[in-house]
């Protein structure tokens, strides 16, 4: 039990930080962005390629991951999302669908990505390395994921809540023409948004790498489990994103061990069915939140 | 809506003579068969796609359930049980259309970007469950299933083809019949302004469903026509890509209507073939496809063909013409009794967390007069119309509409009851003409339903052909004909709301709520408005105003009821209520 719950944390690790960049580009844009998941496998394959090709250790590979995520984010915000906001919430959601179908399939068509899952190599030792607590084996991985992911929360805490930039970011989410009425620059508030979002989710790839493997298709089932958490949590809350993916991540693994790996994902998509008709607001949101 | 509709029934012949001359002339070629066939099968899903998505603005990523539950039913029997083709076609179309209803039932509570989630995880559920029942092949699903016969005919090669294209030309003359008639207006008005739409009785939950379960049934169709033509049936081609596919059809030829969704279905059908050997750009390049058609023409290729729309030009209204010719007499439908009381209100009250926003007020209306309800803005006399209506829950009171209790109600059951209303910022179906919105205004007395519509049966055209004759009627007693044509976005002010109030009488109500009607209306629009209410209330319309206007009030109201801080502070003759000192006291504060 412990045991599966520390393997659920570490897969909800990364549900929670798609879920967090829903959030973000949310609560920014007002868009759902389907394409969360894909930009969580590009990141990890970029890793791959800048551990494999350039001989980069794992923090610079970290670190360029979460960079190129970022400037991927303001060209997804630039040439998608601005452009297709004129055609209305419904327009946007399509297109995001759309890019889903250009980076799930574009990333096959880079040469040493494929088609396939690949390992990423540990951020130290091998993935196997563990120790025991208790009867409980931890990945020495599973560790660095948990930590990562508190520097990053940290981080984004300390943007959001005490800089100069993140007040504005916010306050140009919370109410834009506001925000451009006291100077602030809507427009380059959400692409920064949307970029932070997508190299959080580059950032994600890239931790979970060694455990869960790069590339492959399992963007849209990372999206869809990273919107389980978020709905789970509260998608208006950010703290309740990130214990959403968490619980995410949990639930799956428990899942997985009564029903056998290959049930657990449609058990995990009824949960959030369920969450979505009994408690759309979340654990962690405010009642009649955002619902539409 | 007109225009796509006439746009619709000029096209489908087209496709028709195209199709049947392409299957005669390119009979042996095996490639252009196969491509062509899909087309056929992925027509009938994104046509049902295509309604959800462009006529009710309601969005679905998990079509491919639905046909995956179509193929695996044919399947099913063909494989295991050896029946018929036509029996599992049958049964997995009923299965997709009760799970489409299901489905609808959950969408109710989801709009935009929850609903795409929401249909999308349903697509995966419904993957995963046929990927896990090992009675129906588990992940391996069903293989050689046998060529399905129907009667002396294989269905293969060019009667596969024959077969598809009459399948997939029948569904889109159906879906044209459907979108004609009432449940197209329906439709229609929902896509557009859906409280609005509620409030001239349109029960948009009910028809939510409907194009839920209509959508899930076509894809089921569809899947129930590609199992035994491509003879294969595995789990793993019946997920989120398919279902994206779909969406990419639509979106690429043009959502709302049938022509659209088959071109778009063609065109994905011969590209999926063209680009064999391009795997992976193909799908790069269907992204980038969509992602371009979102933002450069979100009219679909079928969009691009269309002729730009001549616009009406702006004529004056003829403000002239009053509401003078006796129509047929308003009579209320379906009330208790007919010396029942239009309205009556008992200790309504409305709260918005601590605000009361309507406090315990209390008042009935005689048949046939007419009441003005004023006060300051903030008072609550919106809030109050939107009670009246069905809007929101009450926290208190109970409210009777021609004798019968309608509290909880929902707002199109009390419009059918024979109320109208109008609001303030004139809810108008932008999207649609001025003679569609005033037919849409009269869909509670029209009297034709799902099954008449879709088989397009004599007696639902002349319903039909008879809404449009009434709305034209409404249209003329107000001196509107000469914007019937326009479409109500492309309306000025005054017209607007001149167009609301046709809409709103267009199904001749005996109770009409007016929320400032004379609002930024100039002199002489006044004039004939005062005049057409009049007239309303003299042929036994009961009347209740909401209006600042106070000249108009004073002069052709029986009775005004004062409203400040949702409470009535004043009732009864406009003489008395103009001189009674709370009402001066709340129109100018007091001195001490």
């Amino acid at each position: 039990m412990l045991q599966l719950i520390v393997a659920g944390l570490t897969v909800g690790s990364g549900y929670a930080l798609v879920a967090l960049g829903l959030h973000i580009i949310l609560r920014a844009t007002r868009v759902m962005n389907f394409a969360q998941g894909e930009f969580t496998v590009i990141g990890g394959l970029i890793a791959l390629t800048l551990m494999q090709t350039f001989h980069a250790t794992s923090l610079l590979a970290l670190i360029g991951a979460t960079l190129c995520g970022f400037v991927l984010g303001l060209a997804f915000e630039r040439f998608v999302l601005r452009p297709a906001g004129r055609a209305g919430e419904m327009g946007v959601t399509i297109a995001t669908v759309g890019t889903v179908f250009v980076l799930l399939y574009g990333h096959a068509l880079v040469p040493d990505w494929g088609s396939l899952p690949q390992p990423l190599p540990a951020f130290t030792g091998s993935v196997s390395d563990a120790f025991v607590v208790g009867g409980v084996t931890i990945q020495i991985q599973s560790l660095w994921i948990f930590v990562l992911l508190l520097v990053a929360l940290a981080a984004l805490y300390a943007f959001f809540e005490c800089t100069y930039y993140g007040k504005a970011i916010r306050a140009a989410a919370n109410n834009p023409l506001g925000a451009r009425l006291v100077g602030i620059d809507v427009t380059a508030a959400r692409a920064v948004s949307v970029g932070l979002a997508i190299a959080l989710a580059a950032y994600g790839g890239t931790i979970l790498g060694p455990i869960t493997l790069v590339g492959g298709a399992g963007g849209v089932a990372i999206a869809i489990k990273g919107f389980v958490g978020a709905i789970v949590g509260g998608l208006d809350s950010p703290v309740g994103c990130v214990v959403g993916g968490l619980l995410v991540g949990i639930v799956e693994k428990l899942l997985q061990s009564l029903l056998g790996a290959s049930s657990a994902d449609p058990a995990v998509y009824s949960l959030l069915l369920l969450m979505l008709l009994v408690r759309p607001q979340g654990l962690f949101g405010a009642r009649g939140a955002l619902r539409d | 809506m007109i225009d796509r509709l006439r746009a619709d029934a000029r096209i489908l012949p087209v496709i028709a003579v195209i199709v049947a001359l392409c299957g005669v002339l390119f009979h042996g070629d095996a490639t252009f068969v196969q491509a062509a066939t899909y087309a056929a099968m992925w027509a009938i899903a994104a046509i049902g796609l295509s309604l959800l998505l462009g006529n009710v603005n309601q969005i679905s990523l998990g079509q491919a359930g639905f046909f995956a539950i179509g193929a695996y039913a044919v399947a099913y029997c063909m494989d295991d049980t050896s029946l018929p083709f036509w029996l599992g076609a049958i049964v997995g179309i009923a299965l997709a259309s009760l799970v489409g209803i299901a489905l609808g039932f959950i969408a109710l509570r989801f709009r935009g970007h929850y609903l795409a989630m929401a249909t999308l995880a349903f697509g995966l559920i419904v993957q995963g469950l046929f990927h896990q029942t090992a009675a129906l092949g588990g992940a391996s699903g069903f293989t050689d299933l046998p060529i399905a016969k129907f009667g002396p005919l294989g269905l293969s090669g060019s009667v596969g083809y024959a077969f598809a294209w009459l399948a997939a030309l029948l569904v889109g003359a159906l879906s044209l019949n459907l979108l004609r008639g009432r449940t197209g207006t329906a439709f229609e008005t929902i896509r557009n302004d859906e409280l609005a739409a509620e409030v001239i009785g349109v029960p948009t939950r009910r028809y939510k469903i409907v194009a839920f379960a209509y959508a899930g049934a076509l894809a089921g169709a569809a899947g129930a026509i590609y199992a035994p033509l491509v003879g294969v049936v595995v789990p793993d081609a019946l997920g989120v890509i398919l279902s994206i596919n779909f969406l990419l059809m639509v979106v690429l030829g043009g959502a709302g209507g049938v022509s659209g969704a088959i071109v778009g279905a063609i065109a994905i059908g011969f590209l999926d073939v063209a680009g064999h050997q391009f795997e992976n750009w193909r799908e790069v390049a269907y992204g980038l496809l969509v992602i371009a058609i979102v933002v450069v023409a979100p009219g679909g290729l079928i969009g691009l063909l269309r002729r730009p729309r001549r616009r009406a030009a702006p004529a004056r209204s003829s403000a002239g013409r009053a509401l003078t010719e006796p129509s047929r007499p308003a009579e209320p439908r379906a009330v208790a009794s007919p010396a029942a009381i239009p309205l009556e209100l008992r200790g309504v009250t409305k709260r918005f967390g601590g605000l009361v926003a309507v406090d315990d007020v209390s008042f009935a209306l005689a048949p046939g007069t007419l009441t003005s309800l004023i006060g300051p803005n903030g008072a609550g006399k919106t809030t109050l119309f939107n009670a009246i209506c069905g809007i929101g829950r009450l926290s208190a009171g109970t409210i009777r509409v021609g004798g019968i209790t309608v509290t909880g109600w929902q707002p199109h059951r009390i419009a059918t009851l024979g109320v109208g209303r109008t609001f303030q910022n004139a809810r108008l179906f932008g999207e649609m003409t001025v003679l569609e919105n005033v037919v849409a205004g009269a869909f509670r007395i029209e009297r034709t339903g799902f099954a008449s519509d879709l088989l397009g049966l004599p007696a639902a055209a002349r319903a039909r052909r008879d809404a449009i004759e009434r709305g034209r009627e409404t249209l003329a007693r107000l001196g509107l004909e000469h914007v019937a044509g326009t479409y109500a976005k492309e309306l000025a002010f005054g017209d607007r709301r001149r167009v609301e109030l046709a809409r709103a009488i267009a199904a001749e109500p005996w109770l009409l709520l007016l929320d400032e009607p004379a609002a930024g209306l100039n002199a002489q629009e006044r004039e004939t408005l005062q005049r057409d209410l009049l007239a309303l209330r003299d042929r036994g319309v009961t009347l209740l105003l909401i209006e600042h206007d106070m000249r108009l009030v004073m002069a052709i109201s029986e009775r005004v009821t004062v409203l400040d801080f949702g409470r009535t502070i004043a009732d009864g003759a406009p003489g008395a209520v103009r001189s009674d000192p709370h009402v001066v006291a709340a129109y100018l504060g007091t001195a001490s």
